[in-house]
């Protein structure tokens, strides 16, 4: 081969170096935070299972806001998918297990809705794009007037085309059933534009009307599949007020058994060493037209927040991140 | 032509093209104008070849409006059969595209293939070259992505700084003082239409003195050089050339799937492009001379070196060609390169290195 052929070689490859490097400026160049969902062959089978070591931990900050204004929190965020789901693992530390959400307590004489709330987690994903989420996050789907208290704000999407995925897990009204709540976000009606997706699930109260004390208990003849929780299921209503006795507590909102598209996201979860240890999983397409469909090729928009045994407004929110898929 | 209009020599003859057709097959052409030695300029125009049709197909499901015109990229990428493969295919054929019209010029300066008679060849191959990165800034902004909207602010604002005629030329890009649907829709008509023409004009004119002034000798070959057909020995030389670029860059674009980045957001002034790798050194020489000194930067000094290569052809005219006997222009233009690799490294530490401690 003579020298000028040589020569030339050594330009393509010069050329192929190159057009590596320019492969390279896309992820060089990434600002948001990214978790990458790593391909595994066998799926994750609990909390602790050896396939999560495959999957880089992302540490996500929180800012606290309204009650936990100035506070900071942190998320450690892991991620596989095989096959046709998707698994995300999440850590946080939390110095107590919330998990109250009003429930009655018999003090010997009368029944009172306990104070505390309950430990919770969300996830807001696109199913159609919600103009500047991706750079602002959750941020733009809070709406009210400038001058209007927080409380008054509606979460919503600013028009019909946009259109939110929201995955809710809460450690009083979801978790007893094994899952997260699947809602959907859109423009907003006359309070919210959260919407829940289609099937059943959610919760019910626990109350008699004239609100002084539960209507339900456990049903004696089935075994507490949740210990702890009253499941709308398993609960019958209360014939005699006497069987009680002082320190008992009956769950207020009783999680209801989920189905169809609110049925979607499983969950897996555990509190230990004041930490909460939580598993989700979804398949990464579910065919609702309530869910965001997971293109392994494409990246995702997505932003987190945080409830410390807290209701809707205070919270620890997280800045916009992507979602990537390992290949 | 028969009085009832059918042809009465076949289907050339009724087109009036035989003699056109006949005289191309006539046409000789030197061997080595393609081959394993010189392939350059040949693979430019596949390339070209190649970014028009992928730029048809995305034409055909894209939309000219903010936001849409995300999402129908988005649509076009990941919903549409073989969508992301044709868009992975554009992206990285107008980077290899730089880089080989690059080493085409390179080789040139080399060879001196600027030296009369083939001046002209030599200043419409410049004039191409200068004209890709107007595509590529006009096709930046379409996805209407983070990286495409911001970038674009940070070239008009350079533009904008040109002296005199800088805002009024920023304004005729935009349509006004700010990014919005006109300019969306500006860029796309230039990108599309207006472009593609411009450029089908200066591609015709450089093969115009390319067949008439002749490629340059070969400098090193020993070889006797000999001629072949235009039609069919170059024409298919040419074919599988494209074909195996096409496969190449398609393969390319299936391994390492080009990303779409995130929603352009006009008012998220946090969101900082970073260049892109052919940019790096005249970003550069932007950060050097700022303040009254930048107009250096943005203007003269790139303005300096594309019409000192303009006027090459009439400053070194030859004869010797010989590398190894023109060392004093050689070592000018390996200067001139060097400075121009140093500061595209600077720049790539700068804007893609770890961050200062």
């Amino acid at each position: 081969m003579n020298r000028q052929v040589m020569g030339n070689w050594m330009l393509v490859l010069a050329l192929a170096v190159a057009l590596g490097l320019v492969m390279q400026a896309p992820a060089l160049a990434a600002a948001k935070q990214e978790l990458v969902s790593a391909k595994v062959k066998q799926a994750p089978a609990g909390l602790d299972d050896a396939v999560w070591k495959d999957a880089k931990a992302l540490e996500v900050p929180f800012e606290g806001k309204e009650k936990f204004a100035g506070m900071k929190a942190a998320v450690t965020v892991r991620s596989v998918y095989s096959g046709d789901n998707i698994y995300f693992l999440f850590h946080w530390k939390d110095a107590n297990k919330s998990v109250t959400k009003g429930a009655w307590k018999y003090d010997g004489q009368q029944w009172a809705q306990q104070k505390g709330n309950e430990d919770r987690i969300s996830l807001l994903f696109e199913i159609d794009r919600i103009n500047n989420f991706a750079s602002k996050g959750c941020t733009v789907t809070c709406h009210g007037a400038a001058d209007a208290p927080k409380k008054e704000w509606k979460f919503a999407t600013a028009s019909a085309a946009e259109k939110g995925d929201l995955w809710h897990w809460k450690a009083a009204r979801s978790d007893p059933y094994h899952y997260a709540e699947d809602g959907w976000l859109t423009v907003a009606g006359e309070k919210t534009g959260r919407k829940v997706d289609e099937g059943k699930g959610g919760d019910a109260k626990n109350m008699t009307d004239d609100k002084s004390k539960p209507k339900f208990m456990r049903d004696p003849a089935k075994t507490a599949s949740a210990p702890g929780f009253l499941l709308a299921e398993e609960a019958v209503e209360i014939t005699d007020y006497a069987v009680f006795n002082a320190g008992d507590v009956i769950t207020y909102q009783m999680p209801k058994k989920p189905s169809g598209s609110q049925a979607d996201i499983q969950a897996m979860s555990r509190y230990a060493d004041g930490a909460w240890t939580l598993m989700l999983t979804r398949k990464l397409n579910t065919g609702n037209a309530d869910d965001v469909a997971f293109n392994a090729q494409k990246k995702y928009s997505f932003a987190m927040a945080l409830f410390d045994d807290s209701g809707d407004e205070n919270s620890y929110d997280s800045e916009a991140m992507t979602l990537a898929f390992g290949r | 032509m028969t009085g009832s209009g059918k042809p009465s020599g076949g289907i050339l003859e009724w087109l009036a093209i035989r003699n056109a057709v006949e005289k191309l097959g006539a046409q000789r052409v030197w061997s080595d104008a393609l081959s394993w030695t010189r392939f350059t300029g040949s693979l430019a125009l596949a390339l070209l070849v190649l970014l028009c049709l992928t730029g048809v197909f995305m034409a055909f499901n894209y939309t000219p409006v903010p936001g849409t015109a995300y999402d129908s990229v988005d649509f076009a990428q990941f919903s549409l059969p073989f969508g992301g493969l044709i868009r992975g295919v554009h992206h990285y054929a107008w980077n290899l595209l730089l880089m080989v019209m690059g080493l085409h010029l390179a080789r040139a300066l080399v060879v001196a293939g600027y030296q009369p008679p083939r001046e002209l060849t030599w200043i419409s191959g410049l004039l191409i070259m200068l004209f890709i990165p107007v595509f590529i800034i006009t096709g930046d902004l379409l996805p209407w992505d983070q990286k495409g909207f911001w970038s674009t602010q940070v070239r008009t604002s350079i533009m904008g700084s040109v002296p005199v005629a800088g805002d009024w030329m920023v304004r005729l890009l935009q349509g006004g003082p700010r990014t919005g649907i006109v300019a969306l829709t500006r860029f796309y008509v230039l990108h599309l239409l207006v472009l593609p023409g411009a450029l089908l004009l200066l591609v015709g004119l450089h093969f115009h003195f390319v067949a008439h002034r002749g490629v340059s000798e070969p400098l090193f070959s020993t070889r006797e050089r000999r001629q072949v057909s235009l039609f069919p020995t170059m024409v298919n030389r040419w074919l599988l050339l494209l074909l195996i670029i096409t496969v190449a860059l398609g393969a390319v674009a299936y391994l390492w799937p080009v990303p779409l980045g995130d929603p352009a957001d006009p008012t998220d002034s946090n969101y900082i492009p970073k260049p892109e790798w052919w940019v790096l050194f005249l970003n550069q020489l932007v950060a050097i001379f700022r303040g009254p000194l930048m107009v250096l930067g943005t203007a003269v000094i790139p303005g300096a070196l594309a019409a000192g290569l303009m006027v090459l052809p009439f400053i070194d005219r030859g004869p010797e060609r010989h590398p190894l006997r023109r060392k004093a222009m050689l070592t000018v233009i390996a200067a001139i390169g060097l400075v121009l690799l140093v500061l595209s490294i600077m720049g790539y530490l700068e804007h893609y290195g770890p961050p200062p401690a």
